[in-house]
């Protein structure tokens, strides 16, 4: 870049750009010109003219009374047009009698609004550019000058630098604003951070005033950060006001106004404002782009840490520039809606809302840990690590786990890990997991729990979206928690020598902390209240980026309560556990729990051998595994002694839990453990179980009906104890109506099932719209959440499971859940499995199977092609009851990497629709 | 004086009807059906339709004087008349297809005819790329592929141009249409195919949208009886059930007498050649076309409406017309097989 020679002052007069632009065609595609108006407001240096959109005067030529205001306010570089969108949005609706005015202003030196003399070039000292201390004043000159209705609420609205200035107005004004809502933002920067690179940069005194006003280069830095790209006309709208030196004043002098170091003039204004949301108790909401190289996650982090009440949604894939990337205004109009209900709303049909009672007594999830130190079975195994090499100590009684357990928590107590702290754990299943894991949930801690099956990059996600401030760790966790520079401060698992842990950036480790406060008890710490939030885990991720789902210590003591229910789970029970979530409840239970020998991220390697061991080693009772661990359990049960093959008779409960399981196998499963009742949950993250069935009900479901022959989709029973199943009837274009209706009276309905439950989530974490979504039912006063799920109830009330909502394949007929296809199809002899799934538009799909053949697929397609040969084409539409528009032949399936059985229809579909294009078929 | 047939919601039977190409299998069959069903119907076409109970008006669309004969007193026309191959002199396409409608719709505009059933074609609206699902756009000369859809995009044009001046104008494009009696596309397949050329490019998986002739014309005769209700509307017409082109035309030759066509995979023949798939199917059936095939064949229009995905929404047209297939691909399947037997191997 070349070197600044001389500054040449820039005039203030003639530099506005007249705003009869706007109302030329097409120049600001998406802004109304009867928007846009100009205002003149008194400020501290005289008066001045502002350019503002402002959807008052259109409320009131239609004779609409405002039922709120909003102050909308730009950042650098950008200006009103940003928030066009939401203009459109609040009259689109103020029909409907929501009308929220909107008045964006563009700020004094940016946009269409007066220009500043500045005979210096900008610079943190330079004083001809405005001032946060001087933006205030603006706003207030502003809103005097505006008619603004003040019987009504007033709520703010930021971006970037407008983000801290309205938040700043807003506290200055704390009596008169009602609620505050800020995109990408930051109220303060620590002076010993440092400021991210991306505007360190523009901020070097040397490069700002060529790059920000003699260039465009930090404006089209910053318009480059849209996702995906702008679309040239919005590009040249943003760019408008900014394409002379003349006009790029303000954004040199915007620049020079960031408060990094203490001594800088703002910087006073900047801790007023920070520390003054610390107080703020009214409603408050973040919509976020975490892509953001400058407003970067962590500055998110310290304004949760200010305004823990505040409601959050991360726009996983978006960046800085949210307002374009995606459709903001429909989040922040149903938040504001949800927080300044109508008159007619009940104000507390949401806050009035329960969930049904648990299906026993919650205890906390200590209880039973404490208890069973005090009785007989102090000493006996509370869990077994076959995971251990064999000449270190695989089981840990109830006595030592207490105390471990114990002594943990008052380590990390003491080096700082505070109730609500959320801490990362990167540690294999097993028994160091489970002491560090009821350590944090005794003293409040949160543990997030993503593990591996989310892939590196899930992973990743999934951690910077929870935002932990620890992570707990053992070393390969804690290399790629290092490298990827995940956030949070690092506790390795093991004692590093200095040199490592100076590499990995640890602050302490679980063996030292476990040593130095051995026989230490945390009397003197609270217990958690059944409100505190105890876990963020994750979803697989199957459609669409792994969501968190946070649940509280009630929630979780409710699903201990059901499970103990259920399947008769007590103290002196044992299980194995080849499925993680049920192995950490162990404790909580009173049950025994042995970690089998096995990959955590591959089920498919658990071998019947190392269940075998598992149960002669923990004396188990129970075996819980997935679909994958069951399929090689059944297919290594040739390796099994005569003597493994009595422990495995001693287990008199299976479950498989995570996706369906075909009846053949279960029936195989069965001979292998031949005394055992065999179950198949359904559940999901969102709420581990809730409904059952076991072996033999399978198989009568499936036999069941006046044909013999089930019906479609994968029978997963009836609800257990303390659930609450609902139905979201399909409409034609596939969509579930909002009226949720009951199961019993309709029989056969295709829906998306809902459900209420003790023990369901608490909610998704800093995702408020999808929360917001998924329980927006009220039916019967009760929480619902929203599964996803799509299939119908039967007339003796079981449940049959179609596929994902995304999966029903919308024909000119009506919407059409995959399995009515999929299971009489599964049935013909030359099909292993198949998948339906629809192509073409919503509502006029074609139907397409694709079925993965028994045997060779060559008999059943046309020579290298997919397509099927016409006789086979021939017996899938006769078996099917819906019109099969084509038939497609394809060896293996494409499955979810977490439970590894899941058919991927969403893949599917896309590879089908290429093919039946007429596109070269690709391989999958 | 017998009950009034015209209604401002149906044409019944009884009502007068002129029928414009009736010397095609889709023309000859509605104005039978028509007949049949106790129309008054009326024919216009150069040679004798031989249509048992309809009158007749000899001459073409370039006669204005037969034409003006031919719509006098009529409550309707169905006009089908065109020219349809792909190859020829532009100007004969302008001539019948433009020129002749125009001709038509003025006099019967003149003539006080109040309702007319437009044949037109779904390719009017669309150049070579595959349509999924598509719905009836308006027509498109620019873009239209040929002579053919060009020229018909005009006509309907000019036909839209009286409906919006009061004329009940009612647009309807069938999509290949196939069965019995089918001198075109089901020709053309069975022949090739019992000659071993007929080619299946790359997958043969492409979707294809077909119509089978006998609910063709069960669907006009509901078109021209509903059409004061419906008019204004453009409806693209097909049997609603997209199948892989592969197995259509497997299908088809196979009902036709002839050996199913050995799959010939594309993809080598097209790196070889580099080329495009659907070039490759143009220029290979241009090149192994059959001397003294009569007529020029519509290969290359087949060969694009082939070999990329075809299909439509037929929601509006089914819900506008008041109608559904009453016979499945697979029927159609068998009638042309069972036909093909009966008649010693004739189409």
């Amino acid at each position: 870049m070349a070197k600044l020679k001389a500054w040449r002052s820039i005039p203030a007069a003639g530099a506005r750009l007249p705003t009869e632009h706007i109302a030329a065609e097409g120049a600001f595609p998406g802004l109304d010109p009867k928007w846009s108006r100009l205002v003149t407001a008194k400020t501290d240096d005289g008066a001045h003219t502002f350019h503002v959109l402002d959807t008052g005067p259109e409320l009131a030529e239609r004779g609409i009374t405002p039922t709120g205001t909003i102050l909308a306010v730009h950042g650098n570089p950008t200006w009103s047009y940003l928030w066009r969108r939401v203009l459109a949005a609040s009259l689109e609706q103020a029909a409907e009698g929501r009308a929220w005015r909107v008045i964006a202003p563009d700020q004094l030196d940016m946009g269409l609004s007066d220009r500043l003399e500045h005979p210096e070039a900008p610079a943190a000292e330079a004083e001809s550019y405005r001032r946060f201390e001087q933006r205030l004043g603006d706003l207030d000159g502003l809103m005097d000058a505006l008619d603004v209705d003040t019987s009504v609420p007033l709520v703010t609205l930021g971006h970037d630098w407008g983000g801290v200035i309205s938040m700043g107005w807003a506290m200055r004004h704390a009596d008169e604003v009602d609620a505050v809502v800020s995109l990408n933002t930051a109220v303060d920067h620590p002076v010993d951070e440092h400021v991210p690179a991306a505007l360190r940069a523009a901020m070097a005194p040397a490069v700002l005033p060529i790059s920000t006003v003699e260039t465009e280069g930090f404006l089209k830095v910053t318009l480059g950060l849209a996702e995906g790209g702008l679309e040239s006309a919005v590009k040249k709208a943003y760019r408008a006001p900014y394409t002379s030196r003349w006009g790029r004043g303000g954004i040199g002098g915007f620049v020079a106004d960031i408060p990094a170091l203490s001594e800088h003039v703002s910087r006073p204004v900047l801790e007023e404002t920070s520390s003054k949301l610390t107080q703020w108790q009214k409603p408050t909401l973040f919509l976020w782009g975490p892509q953001d190289p400058v407003f970067q996650d962590r500055y998110l982090a310290d304004l949760l840490e200010r305004l823990p009440h505040a409601d959050v949604h991360r726009f996983e894939g978006s960046g800085h520039l949210l307002a374009e990337d995606r459709n903001i205004a429909a989040p922040l109009f149903t938040w504001l809606d949800d927080r300044f209900p109508a008159a007619d709303v009940q104000e507390d049909a949401r806050s009035g809302l329960r969930s049904p009672e648990p299906a026993g007594e919650v205890s906390r999830l200590h209880d039973q840990l404490e208890h069973l130190t005090m009785t007989w079975r102090k000493a006996s195994p509370a869990v077994v690590d076959m995971g251990v090499a064999e000449d270190q100590e695989r089981a840990v009684s109830w006595d030592d786990l207490a105390e471990k357990v114990d002594a943990l928590a008052v380590g990390l107590s003491e080096l700082g890990v505070s109730p609500g702290d959320r801490v990362s754990l990167l540690v294999q299943p097993g028994n160091d997991l489970t002491v560090i894991l009821y350590a944090c949930l005794r003293i409040g801690a949160v543990a997030v729990v993503a593990d591996q099956g989310l892939g590196l990059k899930g992973m990743t996600r999934a951690v910077r979206s929870a935002r932990p401030q620890w992570i707990i760790g053992a070393k390969p966790g804690l290399t790629v928690a290092r490298t990827l520079n995940w956030p949070g401060r690092r506790v390795s698992l093991d004692v590093l020598s200095g040199r490592q842990a100076k590499l990995l950036g640890t602050v302490a480790s679980v063996e030292r902390l476990l040593r130095s406060h051995s026989g230490r008890s945390p009397q003197d710490l609270p217990y958690p209240a059944p409100e505190d939030p105890a876990a963020v885990l994750f979803t697989s991720g199957s459609t669409g980026p792994a969501k968190g789902v946070l649940y509280t210590h009630g929630r979780l003591g409710a699903l201990v309560a059901l499970l103990r229910q259920q399947f008769a789970v007590k103290p002196g029970s044992s299980l194995i556990a080849g499925f993680a979530p049920f192995a950490l409840l162990g404790p909580a239970i009173g049950a025994t729990s042995v970690t089998p020998d096995m990959s955590v991220t591959k089920p498919s390697t658990l071998t019947a051998v190392a269940v075998a061991e598992a149960a002669l080693a923990g004396e188990a009772t129970m075996f819980f595994g997935s679909p994958a661990a069951l399929r090689n359990v059944v297919a290594t049960a040739g390796e099994l002694s005569a003597e493994q093959r009595d422990a495995l008779g001693g287990i008199y409960l299976v479950l498989s839990a995570g996706a369906p399981v075909h009846p053949v196998l279960l029936d195989q499963v069965q001979e292998l453990f031949p005394e055992a009742e065999i179950h198949t949950p359904y559940g999901m993250t969102e709420g581990l179980l809730q409904a059952d069935i076991s072996r033999e009900q399978v198989h009568e479901a499936m036999t069941s009906g006046p044909s013999g022959e089930g019906q479609p989709g994968v029978c997963v029973g009836r609800p257990v104890d303390g659930v609450r199943f609902a139905l979201a009837p399909l409409d034609a274009e596939g969509h579930p109506v909002e009226q949720l209706v009951e199961p019993a009276d309709h029989v056969g309905t295709l829906g998306e099932i809902v459900v209420s439950a003790a023990h369901l989530k608490e909610g998704y974490d800093r995702l408020w719209l999808t929360d917001r979504q998924s329980r927006r039912d009220t039916y019967d006063g009760l929480i619902w959440h929203r599964t996803n799920d799509v299939g119908h109830f039967d007339a003796e009330g079981r449940l049959w499971i179609q596929g994902r909502l995304q999966h029903v394949i919308t024909t000119p007929a009506g919407p059409v859940g995959p399995g009515t296809v999929e299971t009489p199809v599964d049935a013909l002899d030359e099909v292993a499995r198949a998948a339906a799934v629809g192509v073409g538009p919503a509502g006029t799909q074609a139907v397409v199977v694709i079925a993965e053949p028994e045997g060779s697929a060559k008999a059943l397609r046309t020579g290298r092609s997919p397509l099927a040969q016409p006789e086979f084409a021939r017996t899938v539409r006769e078996a099917s009851e819906v019109p099969v528009s084509a038939v497609l032949v394809l060896e293996g399936l494409p499955t979810d990497i977490r439970h590894n059985s899941k058919i991927d229809r969403t893949r599917l579909a896309e590879w089908a629709a290429e093919v039946l294009a007429g596109e070269k078929v690709k391989s999958l | 004086m017998s009950p009034k047939t015209v209604t401002d919601q149906e044409i019944l039977p009884g009502s007068r009807v002129l029928v414009t190409g009736a010397s095609g299998l889709l023309g000859r069959s509605v104005a039978q059906k028509l007949v049949d069903l106790g129309y008054e119907v009326t024919t216009l076409q150069r040679s004798s339709s031989s249509i048992d109970g309809a009158q007749e008006v000899r001459g073409s669309l370039s006669d204005p004087e037969a034409v003006t004969r031919a719509v006098e007193g009529q409550h309707a026309i169905i006009h089908m008349a065109a020219k349809v191959s792909v190859s020829g002199e532009r100007e004969e396409f302008v001539e019948v297809n433009i020129r002749g409608t125009e001709r038509l719709l003025e006099a019967a505009w003149s003539a006080g005819v109040d309702n007319v059933l437009h044949v037109s074609s779904p390719s009017v609206a669309h150049g070579g790329s595959s349509l999924v699902g598509e719905g009836a756009g308006a027509a498109d000369p620019e873009h239209a592929e040929g002579n053919y859809a060009q020229t018909k995009a005009e006509a309907e044009l000019i036909a839209e141009t009286y409906g919006s001046a009061g004329m009940n104008v009612l647009i309807i494009r069938p999509h290949l249409i196939w069965g019995p009696g089918d001198g075109q596309l089901t020709h053309r397949i069975v022949a090739r195919a019992r000659s071993g050329r007929l080619p299946i490019l790359g997958s043969g998986a492409a979707l294809v949208d077909t119509l089978y002739i006998d609910n063709a014309v069960e669907a006009f005769v509901a078109g021209l009886r509903r059409l004061p209700a419906i008019h204004g509307q453009r409806l693209v017409l097909t049997n609603g059930e997209p199948r892989p082109i592969g197995e259509l035309l497997m299908g088809i030759a196979e009902a036709g007498g002839a050996k199913r066509p050995r799959m010939r995979v594309a993809p080598a023949i097209a790196k070889a050649a580099g080329l495009a798939v659907e070039k490759i199917w143009a220029s290979a059936s241009r090149v192994t076309e059959m001397p003294g095939d009569g007529e020029p064949p519509m290969t290359k229009f087949l060969a694009e409406q082939l070999s990329t995905a075809h299909w439509f929404d037929q929601r509006r047209t089914r819900e506008s017309l008041d109608w559904t297939p009453s016979v499945s691909v697979d029927q159609g399947l068998e009638k042309l097989s069972e036909h093909v037997r009966r008649t010693g191997g004739v189409l």
